[in-house]
């Protein structure tokens, strides 16, 4: 079973959108940054999703300083391509940042890739 | 509707004195960001960790902190300064982020911030000038923006009771605020009417979080003694507290980071008093909506919005200034309140000046304070999530009454189009900003058709 924990401002419609895909071999928990490393660190979840306004300060700040950057990818305005998210997942980034107005757009794209590993 | 329909002015006109006070400001913000000990946007302050230990180049970071803060630059900052006449963070503090970040040499980023400065404060008047001698004249229609801002903004404590503890209570709170509105209009009719509303629902809030946070505590240590399991209300993986084993990297990164901002507290308190200053001055909005109530003259209520808005930002620019090192620009925001109300400059210096100390000293507290309050961080998530949502319906129904007053059916049919148009192409402008983009677009288009011959403008 992978777990995606999801943080930030619009957290729980990042679960939301994700229980509405219904990966299999996936499950998802509401969360938040700094009991995100903890988990993450503990190998209790294998992703974080967070969001805000910018998509890199409130959904990474605390984790790329604990993680480190390796881990961490922002989309910033940018809406990823298939391939681009499994480059990135072949890189090691488990934490991901992007913009709240684009939750609807980026979370399926991302939660495919990850299921597809699962 | 009489005090709070539109904001009063837009002047800006500066004395000598508030021209100077600008200038030196940016040059000094330029700066900090230079030395990656502050930057405004909390988007980019992650990035500064990696900038100062040296894995990644100034243009990396530069080109970082310009990708995450040009939409609000145009989008934001100036179509508001443009509306309300009253300048803000996003407009002046984004763009010395990106001056200093990019400035190679230490003496060139102050020069560049300081020249920031310079254009706002002189090209911002020429520029209000020039468009309001326009045929179709759409900074006066961008005011519009004012009573939806300033309406809208009076719910966000009920949005985020909402989201954090459900529909009944939610519910509760918005009939209360409702009530208040009502009441504050009939009874106060000088006062701003969401002002007491507000108050009352941000104490609800605070209050439903903290009685939270002690529930689950309590739950917590019955469940440590044995008696019964706790069950999670809305199953957050990890309730309250963390593992000890797991203190350990967070608190030496926080302490580190601390440390860092402790070394340079006397850069600090400079910043605190020029940013204590520029509100004292009244030039100077710190949110969406405090601008408005400054142009209007009415600093009580800028300074309990932006007192309430400081809520859902602590958490934030704390944790973040915890993990990278950097500081926020305008600290807590705690100084915009603050300056507001003081009655001249020299006490905003001195109090801009020890607020700042104050806070760069408390941040390792703060952090571990937070660290034991997981729901009041969640509140602060929540809060932000609100201002976020009430903005975006505000400014985007106050852009289409702008585009209504300057084009009627035409003007709504180009600032809407162009709006759907963004949103269509995976919202390449951020939500927020692309309203406002997109009437001063609509009005150089309006503008455009009346030298063809094709529109005429609508009288008033």
């Amino acid at each position: 079973m992978t777990t995606i924990l999801t943080g930030g401002v619009g957290k729980t419609e990042v679960a939301d959108a994700v229980r509405r895909l219904a990966p299999p071999g996936v499950e998802v928990a509401v969360s938040n940054d700094m009991d995100a490393v903890a988990l993450l660190r503990a190998g209790r979840a294998d992703y974080f999703l967070g969001t805000c306004q910018t998509g890199a300060g409130a959904s990474l700040g605390v984790l790329v300083g604990l993680m480190g950057a390796a881990t961490c990818h922002t989309f910033g305005r940018s809406v990823p391509s298939g391939e681009e998210i499994n480059t990135l997942l072949d890189q090691g980034k488990r934490v991901f940042g992007f913009a709240v107005d684009q939750v609807d757009v980026i979370t399926p794209a991302l939660v495919g890739a990850i299921t597809a590993r699962a | 509707m009489s005090s709070t329909a539109l904001a009063a002015s837009t002047g800006l006109d500066f004395s000598l004195a508030q021209q100077l006070a600008v200038i030196a400001l940016c040059a000094l913000t330029a700066f900090l960001a230079h030395l990656a000990l502050a930057v405004f946007n909390d988007g980019v302050r992650p990035f500064l960790l990696d900038f100062v230990q040296g894995r990644t180049t100034r243009s990396a970071t530069t080109a970082v902190s310009f990708g995450l803060s040009a939409g609000f630059i145009f989008g934001l900052g100036a179509p508001m300064a443009l509306a309300s006449g009253v300048l803000n963070p996003w407009l002046l503090f984004l763009p010395t982020d990106i001056l200093g970040l990019l400035a190679p040499k230490k003496w060139l980023a102050p020069l560049l911030g300081g020249a920031w400065g310079g254009v706002v404060v002189f090209g911002l008047r020429g520029a209000n000038n020039l468009a309001h001698d326009l045929p179709v004249d759409f900074l006066t229609a961008l005011q519009q923006m004012a009573t939806p801002i300033l309406f809208l903004f009076t719910l966000f404590p009920v949005l985020a009771i909402t989201k954090q503890f459900g529909k009944l209570l939610g519910g509760l709170a918005g009939v209360v605020e409702l009530a208040l509105v009502v009441l504050t209009m009939k009874v106060w009719p000088d006062v701003f009417a969401g002002a007491p509303a507000m108050a009352v629902g941000v104490l609800l809030l605070i209050g439903f979080a903290v009685a939270r946070d002690v529930r689950q505590r309590r739950a917590a240590e019955r469940a440590v003694a044995g008696m019964v399991s706790p069950t999670g209300e809305e199953a957050p993986v990890v309730t309250a507290g963390r593992p000890s084993e797991d203190v350990d990297p967070m608190a030496s990164l926080f302490g580190a980071s601390a440390a860092r901002l402790r070394r340079h507290l006397p850069l600090f308190m400079v910043l605190g008093a020029g940013i204590c200053l520029l509100s004292q001055l009244h030039v100077f909005g710190g949110g969406e909506a405090t601008s408005f109530l400054v142009a209007k003259g009415q600093y009580a209520e800028a300074a309990q919005v932006d007192l309430y808005r400081s809520l859902g930002f602590i958490p934030l620019i704390a944790t973040t200034a915890l993990a990278s090192g950097a500081y926020g620009i305008v600290g807590f925001t705690l100084v915009y309140p603050i300056g507001y109300l003081l009655p001249s400059p020299w006490p905003a210096l001195v109090c801009g000046a020890l607020v700042f100390a104050a806070e760069v000293l408390a941040l390792s507290w703060i952090g571990k304070a937070l660290g034991r309050l997981p729901s009041v961080r969640d509140s602060s998530e929540h809060l932000r999530g609100a201002i976020g949502d009430t903005l975006h319906l505000a400014i985007l129904f106050g852009s289409m009454l702008a585009a209504h007053a300057m084009g009627g059916g035409l003007g709504i049919l180009i600032a809407s189009g162009l709006y759907l148009l963004n949103e269509a192409t995976g919202r390449v402008v951020v939500r927020m900003a692309a309203a406002p983009a997109a009437v001063v677009v609509t009005g150089i288009v309006l503008n455009v058709f009346y030298w063809l011959g094709l529109f005429t403008p609508i009288k008033t």
